[in-house]
């Protein structure tokens, strides 16, 4: 049982920095720098309920902000390239994230136990949870509750005009500025809503697993939060949800497969990139499941 | 300052494993106009399979280098075929994802085949310090640094001397009309990825040597030294990637020197990043299409 928590729990974490990419790339850019808002927002989370004795709430809300700060500050430089050169900046900004916990130190003595971001050790000891006697089906019952928020916000932000806004930008941004659409804004709008997220998730992480270290955020983490949506689609929010289920509960599920993780992913991004460039639930699939329930609609009596 | 001196010279003289390796992506870009971000993985591979002949037979460097050779064009054709041939047109972010997941691949075959464990590299050029005037430089800096000068003497006669070349630069300029012209573009791309992974090899065998070991990072760690000076020199520019590798390698050198080795990277990817957003044709390259 507390091992299917566990996966459960890593499922909705990861879906949330799935979902991350998914507002970037909607409209229109491919980040692989998602990993570096997850660490921000896991760093400062940690220092909240660690360091500064605030409690589990602002400490979230406090991730999400600061995350969410960085993605704006992040989203302007970002409107200057696209495309191979944007995903190669993003992942710049990641590992310029990672490589500054590395050299980051701001410890504190409690109790026994040195607390804080230290260096290459790492951030130990966010133990919050533990020491609130919250147990691991609470926990997840919280990284649930967030997810479902968030997942919430997204369906309606995939049927809101805001939402087509977003897609119009993606497909072609010259004629999307034509028609009135601030692109700038969009586009930076897109960053900001990623930041986040990815904050958010990193947030509920480093609560999760009480210890966090710049290895975690290097590149296996920004290739598996990109594959979750490539993978599902992104036609939907759905899509990444989906993505994150299959792949967390093929790799974490069956153990015999945990040690290949990273081979299964890599050869699946290959293969989905081959075959569905788009995903599982590409936009064709989306329309056409949107299309049955307005069919559905139209067929009531008026 | 004397020191600063001595650290700029081995700096210059490691630019040039940068330079190569950034040499090898931009002729790929150049040609194809993708990112084969497997690339650091095709040197890893080469860097283990060289170290096969010396362990079993203690071969010398020269029949290291070639089997590192053999391997890397291996696994380019690998990734060619894998990772570019069925990619579906108007997907211009395929290639790059493909490419990360052959990366990934290769990485953990590797990590599977040899316990994750780094690997001991000799190093045939001794471990003494070469003194020169008043500086101390390492051996195996100076040979990468010949090795490549040579590399990129070879190279620039392939493509200005060769039939191969001219194929090469027509398709970079306009793949279309190559192809009017009569230039089998497959051809030509399969034989640039075999040109690139030949001098991957070549890489693979320098950069084992001069960190000491075989290491499974080894992948990750070209792959973003070969972005840098690629965006750095600007992209597709051959004397852009030179100029880009040395420039990284002095810089490095010092940052490590001034600031500390865990400041080494974020150096290199701040510039990366500034370079990308202030100045996205690099240096020495034309505007980014």
């Amino acid at each position: 049982m507390d091992y299917v928590i566990a996966v459960a729990s890593i499922i909705g974490i990861h879906a949330l920095l799935g979902l991350s990419v998914y507002v970037v790339a909607i409209c229109g850019q491919m980040s692989f720098g998602q990993q570096g808002f997850f660490a921000l927002g896991a760093y400062t989370a940690g220092m909240c309920t660690a360091l500064w004795g605030l409690g589990f709430v602002p400490a979230l809300l406090l991730g999400t902000l600061v995350a969410a700060l960085f993605g704006f500050v992040v989203g302007f430089p970002a409107l200057r390239v696209r495309g191979l050169y944007l995903a190669i900046a993003t992942f710049g900004f990641g590992e310029i994230v990672r490589l500054a916990f590395l050299n980051v130190r701001y410890t504190r003595q409690i109790g026994d136990r040195v607390v804080g971001p230290n260096g290459a050790e790492g951030f130990r000891h966010v133990r919050w949870v533990f020491d609130g006697g919250v147990t691991g089906l609470q926990y997840l019952g919280i990284i649930l509750l967030v997810l479902a928020v968030v997942a919430g916000f997204f369906a309606w932000l995939d049927r809101s005009k805001l939402g087509a806004k977003f897609r119009a930008v993606e497909e072609d941004e010259t004629a999307a500025a034509m028609v009135g659409i601030n692109v700038t804004q969009v586009k930076v709008l897109g960053f900001t809503l990623g930041g986040a997220v990815a904050g958010l998730s990193g947030s509920l992480f480093i609560h999760y697993s009480t210890y966090i270290d710049h290895d975690m955020v290097a590149l296996p983490l920004a290739i598996a939060s990109v594959t979750y949506p490539i993978l599902g689609g992104l036609g939907s929010f759905a899509g990444p949800l989906l993505g994150t289920v299959l792949l967390v509960s093929i790799t974490e599920g069956l153990r015999a497969l945990a040690e290949l993780r990273e081979f299964i992913y890599g050869a699946l991004i290959i293969v989905m990139m081959i075959f569905r460039p788009r995903g599982l639930i590409d936009e064709a699939l989306a329309q056409r499941v949107a299309g049955w329930f307005r069919l559905r609609r139209r067929t009531e009596p008026a | 300052m004397l020191d600063a001196m001595e650290q700029l010279i081995n700096g210059l003289l490691y630019g040039a494993l940068y330079a190569l390796i950034g040499g090898g992506f931009s002729i790929l870009f150049g040609v194809m106009r993708r990112f084969n971000m497997a690339y650091g993985s095709t040197i890893m591979a080469a860097a283990y399979v060289s170290l096969i002949p010396f362990t079993r037979f203690q071969a010398p460097a020269v029949v290291m280098v070639l089997a590192g050779v053999a391997m890397a064009v291996l696994v380019g054709l690998l990734v060619e075929f894998c990772c570019f041939r069925f990619i579906q047109k108007g997907h211009e972010l395929a290639p790059l994802m493909t490419t990360i997941g052959a990366l990934i691949v290769i990485t953990e075959a590797i990590i599977h085949a040899t316990d994750a464990v780094g690997l001991r590299y000799p190093s045939p050029f001794g471990e003494e310090s070469l003194e020169v005037g008043r500086f101390l430089i390492r051996p195996d800096y100076l040979a990468v640094a010949v090795v490549g000068l040579v590399c990129f003497l070879v190279i620039f006669w392939i493509i200005h001397r060769t039939r191969l070349g001219l194929a090469m630069r027509a398709v970079a300029e306009r793949p279309e009309a190559a192809q009017i012209l009569g230039v089998n573009l497959r051809t030509v791309n399969t034989l640039t990825f075999v040109l690139t992974s030949a001098l991957a090899g070549v890489i693979g065998f320098f950069a084992a040597v001069t960190v000491g070991s075989a290491r499974p990072d080894l992948g990750v760690f070209a792959t973003g030294k070969g972005l840098v000076v690629m965006v750095l020199g600007g992209l597709g520019s051959l004397p852009g990637a030179i100029a880009g590798g040395l420039l990284l390698g002095i810089v490095e050198f010092q940052a490590t020197w001034f600031l500390g080795a865990t400041f080494r990277d974020i150096v290199a990817f701040l510039i990366l990043f500034a370079i990308l957003v202030f100045r996205p044709s690099g240096l020495l390259g034309s505007r980014p299409h």
